[in-house]
């Protein structure tokens, strides 16, 4: 019988590398290879690396390192941005067998086999192909992503993204949904449309509002979540786009700072007033609308006035979740080289802070869901006890006697569990 | 599919110095397709050195040029000074999207307004639409860096000094859009230092302008 070669893989950092290596892991399992859990001896370590900050540099170096005193005797694949920003001192790395850059991710499957069937090409030969990537059959996620587009020209002053995800390019919408089709027809309930500055969609004229408006109108039972969004990437009609039943009311917005002085020295394409306007916008077109976001503490010449604006955003906008970061320099941006770089103590105050909030607007949203219902997708069902989210991107627990994931349930919410981490709880209805 | 574009075949063509601190960069175009308002990624070939630099010539020029301040404890600025022409460049672009949706409709009053060599991107537009109807506003310190006055209609170009008093304004940007005097416009551009940009998009706002009538390109 013939033995199956083994490929374990590890992801670090965005939504779109989570969906990158989902698509490798379809190839891999197509062409024949078995997938195992990322942490177990493999022929094969493909390990999809982040740069966004320092920490992720340096998680990504520890995933590797670990990856490759695991499986010595293995192949070590490393991609992802961290293999674009340090590729020259990857590729000197003994351990790691292929550096693959962004361009050249979704070749991975057939550099792998030449290498085992004995025609070693270097990647740099391959040709890049930035949305070449296999429809996802076997995921490891009950929701899927489709990649409209990558790279980003906007250069905010913080971000090493542009220097690695390249210039801005996006998908033609025939392929888009072309995609949409695949993955709902391989049972995918949920679709996430998913790049890395997704607003500046631009297919000859064709916007992202209206490739989501084409996504939308497609046939089958199956909803549509946006990834994280720019506030400039659409303009002030898109709310209207929500009251398809398909999409659903949640958005992660990018606020990054509270301040219009902050935002200026980011290179931000909007202010904080126009952010707060959009929020209003979509609330008053649906008052429970979700909004989560991003910020940033410790820009350089963050000042105490502008954490307090950044705060006061937060409260005002009711985030039901703020993902923080603490400014990470970057070698060759804009903002490494600014003078009045906040101090490391200062910025985990500042984190600590907004986490504090994040925690208490998600409880008061909690709270103010209770009594609605949800159309939850069931991810798992363990003792009885059926896990998965809403439309509005809450996790929802509830009972049910049927064991069977990936399916829409109608749910009352009836309250939320007391935890730092908590869990909407509901009953079928 | 795609990465960042560093064409070598960019070479120096001039270097022309309009004021003690300030100096024109021309190059070859090598094909570079652009429009009035974005800017590059520029060094010395092999100095792995890049800072941006928003196009100062139209695209109808078959060089492209640059605007560049000296910094005092500056790297590329310092670098760039000392090209010959011959010697290759190494530049990345052309990026960002300022003034890029600015191209002139029929009875559309444009404001621009631009601190320092902020001025690039309007020269630029200008250079490509002599016909647009615009009011130039420009903040400096001394009427020596009024850069190239002579490339705008007299009656168009605005200097506001706020030292000296050679300007048409003596004072601040800020303070002139406080007196009042200049006519609304249907849209605003502003390009310079972020503070000056924070406080005049403020005095804007107050005076009725709306967030989509105001578009920003900061400079540090």
């Amino acid at each position: 019988m013939k033995v199956l070669k083994t490929v374990a893989f590890k992801t670090l950092g965005c939504r779109l590398n989570q969906f990158e290596t989902d698509a490798l892991v379809t190839g891999f399992h197509n062409a024949g290879y078995h997938v195992v859990e990322g942490d177990e001896k493999a022929d094969v370590t493909v390990i999809n690396t982040c740069t966004v900050t320092n920490q992720s540099d340096q998680k990504s170096r520890h995933t590797i390192n670990h990856a490759a005193a695991k499986n010595r005797d293995g192949l070590v694949v490393v991609t992802g941005c961290m293999a674009d920003n340090y590729k020259e001192k990857l590729e000197g790395q003994e351990q790691i067998t292929y550096v693959v850059d962004n361009d050249r991710k979704s070749q991975i499957v057939e550099l792998v086999n030449g290498h085992f069937t004995g025609e070693i090409i270097h990647p740099d030969k391959m040709m890049g192909d930035r949305f070449g990537f296999d429809t996802v059959q076997k995921s490891l996620h009950t929701r899927t992503s489709v990649k409209i587009q990558d790279g980003c020209d906007n250069f905010c002053t913080f971000c090493i993204i542009p220097s690695v995800r390249g210039r801005a390019v996006s998908r033609p919408v025939k392929d888009v949904l072309d995609n949409v089709r695949r993955v709902v027809d391989n049972g995918f309930k949920e679709v996430v449309i998913t790049g890395v500055n997704i607003g500046r969609y631009d297919d000859e004229g064709l916007t992202f509002e209206n490739v989501v408006e084409q996504v939308l109108e497609l046939p089958g039972d199956f909803r549509v979540r946006i990834s994280s969004l720019e506030p400039d990437g659409f303009s002030e009609d898109f709310h209207q786009l929500f009251s398809h039943p398909k999409l659903a009311p949640h958005l992660h917005l990018c606020l990054q700072s509270g301040s219009g002085e902050i935002l200026l020295k980011m290179r931000r394409m909007y202010s904080a007033n126009y952010f707060m306007e959009t929020v209003e916008r979509f609330r008053k077109a649906i008052p429970d609308f979700n909004f989560t976001t991003d910020v940033i503490v410790g820009f350089p010449g963050e000042t105490d006035d502008d954490f307090q604006k950044t705060v006061d955003f937060i409260r005002e906008a009711k985030f039901s979740h703020v993902h923080t970061f603490r400014f990470s320099r970057r070698t060759g941006t804009r903002a490494d080289r600014m003078k009045e770089q906040v101090s490391g103590k200062v910025m985990a105050e500042r984190s600590e802070v907004i986490r504090k909030i994040s925690e208490e607007n998600r409880h008061a949203y909690m709270h103010s869901m209770q009594g609605k219902e949800q159309r939850v997708l069931i991810e798992k069902v363990a003792g009885g006890m059926a896990s998965g989210y809403g439309e509005h991107y809450m996790p929802v627990a509830f009972a049910v006697e049927d064991p069977t994931t990936n399916r829409f349930e109608q749910v009352r919410l009836t309250g939320t569990t007391p935890s730092a981490d908590p869990v909407m709880q509901g009953t079928l209805i | 599919m795609h990465t960042i574009t560093d064409v070598d075949k960019y070479t120096v063509e001039d270097v022309r110095h309009v004021n003690d601190s300030t100096y024109v960069l021309q190059f070859s175009r090598g094909g570079m397709e652009f429009k009035p308002g974005q800017h590059l990624n520029l060094g010395t070939k092999g100095s792995g050195q890049h800072r941006e630099y928003s196009i100062y010539s139209s695209p109808d020029n078959s060089s492209i040029e640059v605007l560049i301040k000296l910094v005092d404890d500056g790297v590329v600025s310092q670098q760039l000074r000392n090209v010959q022409p011959g010697d290759e460049l190494s530049v990345k672009g052309p990026y960002g999207f300022f003034l890029t949706d600015a191209k002139p409709k029929k009875g559309e009053k444009l404001l621009f307004i631009a601190s320092g060599t902020g001025i690039a991107p309007f020269h630029s537009f200008i250079m490509s639409y002599p016909e647009a109807d615009y009011r130039l506003i420009h903040g400096i310190r001394n009427i020596n860096e009024a850069y190239d006055r002579e490339h705008y209609k007299a009656d168009r170009y605005f200097a506001c000094t706020s030292r000296g008093n050679k300007g048409d304004f003596n004072g601040r940007i800020t303070d002139y859009l406080l007196s009042g005097q200049e006519k609304k416009a249907d849209k605003v551009y502003l390009c310079g230092n972020s503070s000056m940009i924070y406080d005049a998009m403020d005095i804007l706002r107050a005076q009725g302008y709306r967030h989509d009538q105001l578009f920003t390109e900061v400079y540090f």
